[in-house]
């Protein structure tokens, strides 16, 4: 197959199921369409559940048997949450956190 | 649909830790997919525009060198992306106004990051909401396709050793969690999720999301008596 083409068709590909499954609920469930309740609850309940889910997600790569054994990551984390506490700034937060888990991983962390 | 300069501003002051977790992100990917495979920023753009999705954007560079069948490539996608599937169900009941264009173009740019932020709607007093939460699926939408193109140009060399540049994105999950357990109610369902995640993590370490959700629905649903009890009290 040409190279391009190809490239083109899988780019629609991931395109299409990605639209699909994102536009899934409001195809199934809008239009003035009832929502059912099971859904709705669903709805209410999701979005926290999901975020914890991401933030494991997100430290899934998180190495205990090599140096720093988590230590940047709880060091970091730490920094994040104590700092959003005392000042409820976001970008702070994150800027901050993100720099301490920076140079701890390329001065302490192990060679990838 | 109204837009003043004030709501404009609200909306870029929210996304701000989105704009660097995904220009951090992004440009990772960007530099892998060039440096892997050769193509350009044109592929950046197209890639990064049309299914804004973090974990894909690493994937399909291996897809693309592979020149995987396109049903794997469908299969893969459906994996990783199925969470998406329940993210319009909190949006159902707000998005009713909105005018046909703008709700495919805000399900086109439905992310995690996206969807946090318009669940959380933090709209300033007397400002338009629709307006606040299209703002910031486009703002979104432009920081993640300016990541993407610029490591694509950046190629293999960096400027900067960018190494751990990422947990800006777990941050940002974590600070929108801190501020969500302020209510009550979601702490619950948070716990579920962080439950979840670790058992599916356990399960399937290389795919741990699909488990993970499926887990965390059944236990939303075990548990829906005393969850809704207590919405109720």
């Amino acid at each position: 197959m040409n190279d391009s083409l190809y490239l083109l068709l899988a780019t629609a590909v991931m395109f299409g199921v990605t639209y699909t499954l994102r536009g899934f609920s409001f195809m199934a469930f809008g239009n003035g369409r009832k929502t059912p309740e099971a859904i709705l609850y669903v709805g209410r309940v999701i979005s926290p559940a999901v975020i914890a889910v991401m933030i494991v997600y997100c430290l899934k790569g998180t190495s205990f048997h090599a140096p720093l054994y988590g230590g940047a990551e709880a060091a970091a984390i730490g920094v994040c949450i104590l700092l959003h506490r005392l000042f409820h700034n976001p970008l702070l937060s994150i800027a901050t956190s993100t720099a301490v888990y920076m140079v701890m991983v390329q001065n302490w962390g192990s060679l990838p | 649909m109204r837009f003043t300069r004030k709501c404009l501003w609200a909306s870029f002051q929210a996304s701000l830790p989105v704009l660097l977790g995904y220009l951090a992100m992004g440009f990772a990917a960007g530099v892998l997919l060039t440096s892997r495979t050769g193509l350009g920023c044109l592929w950046g753009f197209l890639t990064s525009a049309t299914s804004i999705s973090g974990a894909l954007q690493f994937i399909l560079v291996d897809l693309f060198c592979n020149q995987t069948p396109l049903f794997t490539v469908a299969l893969v996608t459906l994996s990783l992306n199925l969470r998406y599937a329940v993210y319009g169900l909190p949006l159902l009941e707000r998005w009713k106004g909105l005018p046909l264009p703008l709700k495919l173009y805000m399900i086109l740019t439905l992310t995690d990051e996206t969807f946090a932020l318009e669940v959380a709607n933090q709209v300033p007093e007397g400002e338009d909401s629709l307006t606040y939460c299209f703002q910031i699926a486009a703002l979104d939408h432009l920081y993640w396709i300016m990541g993407v193109v610029s490591g694509c140009a950046a190629g293999a060399v960096l400027p900067f050793n960018s190494k751990g540049i990422d947990f800006a994105m777990t941050a940002l999950f974590i600070v929108i969690l801190q501020d969500q357990m302020k209510v009550r109610l979601n702490r619950l369902p948070a716990l579920l999720g962080g439950v979840s995640g670790l058992i599916g993590l356990a399960l399937y370490p290389q795919n741990m999301l699909i488990p993970a959700i499926a887990i965390l629905l059944t236990a939303l649903f075990a548990l829906r008596h005393s969850l809704e009890e207590a919405t109720h009290e």
